[in-house]
């Protein structure tokens, strides 16, 4: 098949308080993640309530593919077969310890249906295409670490067999205070060839 | 390239019955199985109405043949029964003549005996064994034991309450791609509090019986339940001449991208996936005779549901039905359960009534099959629509 075809059009980091479009910084907050990620909604005018409810993967991987989807002129509105694969290593785990310790002290019993909702790594998928309205494949991943052999074969594949006109691809890690996004668009078009070198390279 | 999908065997055991012929029996005469619960000890005992199976754990276990060390969940118990009953009916008597897969579904898996045992798993040795099958893949690999499936596929789908539906979606397509010559589908779900205490706090249990598709609906009746299907690719079929009960025809999967849990008021989901199944079908709406619906009983099912059936079907829509009112919501499982509803629809040219059904709901004039009808079904729709809009749609026809 044409695999060497594909192109990645943009790509978008999220780690250490900065959040950078195509390698440029765009982005540069402070403190723990809650504050800088809420600075980074507001310097963004995200202007998305649901964003608040989300746990800390969700916003992670959320920001950086609202940022990137944007930038890439893709709205709600207008419905595009954008498929969504995405890896980390920690799963949910920062989530449902939280989960965990509302259930571990038998007298003060109290699991809240809001938290147990993201006590899956791929509920991060859904907030991405409830936003943009993405009806498409999608699939998590997870890995010891960042595998871009395999998120190059899965891109590819999916493309090759016309199940998506472009994937949101990548890697969104969360736990405790450690996180980091790096996500990118696959697609027909774009400045970067789609290969395992150069998606390393982009890491 | 549309290769057919054939049914050639089904088991089922649910609150309505242990097999396939009490189920049709209940069906028909409009006996439901939603009662009072009597075996989980729950403080929500006068609350609920769910549809139970009488048969205890230890009747189960005796049945199965099993000694008093194995560690199977109920979910286990039920589906290992309602499988083997399959492929009993399906006449196989060599697992190895075909490529056979197993894709089971749940979504409580061994949760019965983990909210059982919890508190005492960590000093009493003699309920450990149960840690081991507390996961949903536990109960698939019994199943897969039990009926002799190994070196194969053999795999769990637990996608809320579309389960069943998407197992059957995955059986049909590893056929239809040549990966395997046969696959057994289906779902299992025992009752638990874990879905019982959920889906109160969810405040979408009926107090009494669930009422589909009525305008005074109050929710859902939880159930308990296990059915299998055996499909076999065309090639298998006439090497072992085998009757064949129904067909797969077509099968469509869909999210309706707008909530975590709950599916949107105007169906896009269920819309999506009807779309899909009937493309897949080659069929247009007007081809459906009959839809075994969804038909939860809770405010957002039935109305998202309703109204994706008007965007399907316009104005004319075929005669409905739910079957929840006589076998409670059996999650993973009702998608399998339903399988087994519709093909025997076919087989008996028979629809069933909608118990409970008093008013039409304001939203829309839908109004669901109140009386068992005989009339020629060549082709009948099922859908299973899931939590977060996980939507699926199976086609069953007559002819392949």
């Amino acid at each position: 098949m044409m695999k060497d075809n594909y192109r990645i059009a943009s790509y978008c980091h999220i780690k250490n308080n900065e959040i950078s479009l195509n390698g440029a910084l765009i982005f540069k907050g402070e403190g723990p993640f809650k504050t800088f990620i809420k600075m980074a909604y507001q310097h963004f005018a995200v202007d998305y309530p649901k964003f608040f409810k989300m746990d800390n993967l969700s916003k992670l991987a959320f920001m950086a593919g609202d940022v990137l989807l944007k930038h890439e002129k893709v709205s709600p509105e207008q419905e595009e077969n954008i498929a969504i694969v995405f890896s980390n290593r920690a799963s949910s785990l920062d989530t449902d310890r939280k989960h965990q310790e509302s259930i571990q002290d038998v007298t003060a019993y109290y699991p809240s249906p809001a938290v147990f909702v993201y006590t899956l790594p791929n509920i991060c998928i859904g907030e991405i295409s409830i936003k943009y309205k993405l009806y498409s494949e999608n699939s998590f991943f997870i890995f010891d670490a960042f595998n871009p052999d395999y998120l190059f074969e899965y891109s590819s594949s999916i493309l090759d067999s016309g199940k998506a006109e472009k994937v949101l691809c990548g890697w969104v890690d969360f736990d405790e205070e450690n996180y980091e996004a790096f996500i990118y668009l696959v697609s027909r078009e774009g400045s970067f060839i789609h290969s395992t070198e150069e998606i390393k390279r982009l890491y | 390239m549309n290769k057919g999908i054939a049914i050639t065997g089904m088991g089922i055991i649910s609150a309505i019955g242990n097999n396939v012929e009490e189920n049709y029996s209940a069906l028909i005469s409009g006996k439901t199985g939603v009662s009072k619960i009597s075996q989980i000890a729950t403080i929500h005992k006068n609350a609920i109405k769910v549809g139970e199976i009488d048969l205890t754990n230890e009747q189960l276990e005796a049945q199965l043949g099993l000694t008093p060390d194995n560690n199977y969940s109920r979910t286990a118990l039920l589906g290992a029964i309602a499988a083997k009953q399959a492929v009993a009916n399906a006449q196989i008597t060599n697992m190895k003549d075909y490529r056979t897969g197993l894709v089971s579904s749940t979504s409580v898996g061994g949760m019965d005996m983990t909210e059982k045992y919890f508190y005492q798993y960590l000093e009493d040795e003699a309920v450990q064994k149960y840690i081991d099958g507390h996961h949903a893949g536990d109960s698939t690999q019994k199943i897969a034991q039990q009926l002799g499936i190994d070196k194969s596929l053999v795999t769990t789908i637990s996608t809320a309450c579309s389960s069943a539906a998407n197992a059957i979606m995955f059986g049909a397509r590893l056929i239809k791609s040549g990966k395997l010559d046969r696959v057994i589908v289906g779902g299992s779900d025992c009752l638990s509090k874990f879905t019982i205490n959920g889906f109160k706090t969810l405040m979408i249990l009926s107090d009494t019986d669930n009422t589909p598709f009525d305008e005074n609906r109050k929710g859902l009746n939880l159930g308990e339940a296990a059915a299998f299907l055996v499909l076999e690719s065309d090639e298998a079929v006439r090497a072992g001449n085998k009757k064949v009960l129904a067909y797969v025809k077509g099968y469509g999967n869909a999210n309706d991208a707008h909530h975590q849990t709950a599916s949107s008021e105007n169906g896009d989901g269920a819309t999506l996936a009807m779309e899909k199944a009937l493309k897949v079908a080659g069929m247009q709406p007007e081809d459906i005779d009959y839809i075994n619906a969804h038909g939860t009983a809770t405010a957002n099912n039935d109305l998202s549901e309703g109204r994706a059936f008007q965007r399907i079907f316009g104005h004319k829509t075929p005669d409905f039905s739910s079957t929840k009112p006589y076998t409670g919501h059996t999650l993973a499982a009702a998608g399998g359960i339903e399988a087994v509803y519709a093909v025997l629809a076919l087989q008996n040219n028979t629809i069933y009534p909608n118990l409970n059904f008093e008013t039409p709901m304001k939203e829309f004039n839908l109004v669901p099959q109140t009386q068992t009808k005989e009339k020629e079904l060549n082709t009948v729709l099922s859908n299973s629509l899931g939590f977060g809009g996980n939507c699926s749609t199976v086609i069953f026809s007559k002819k392949p």
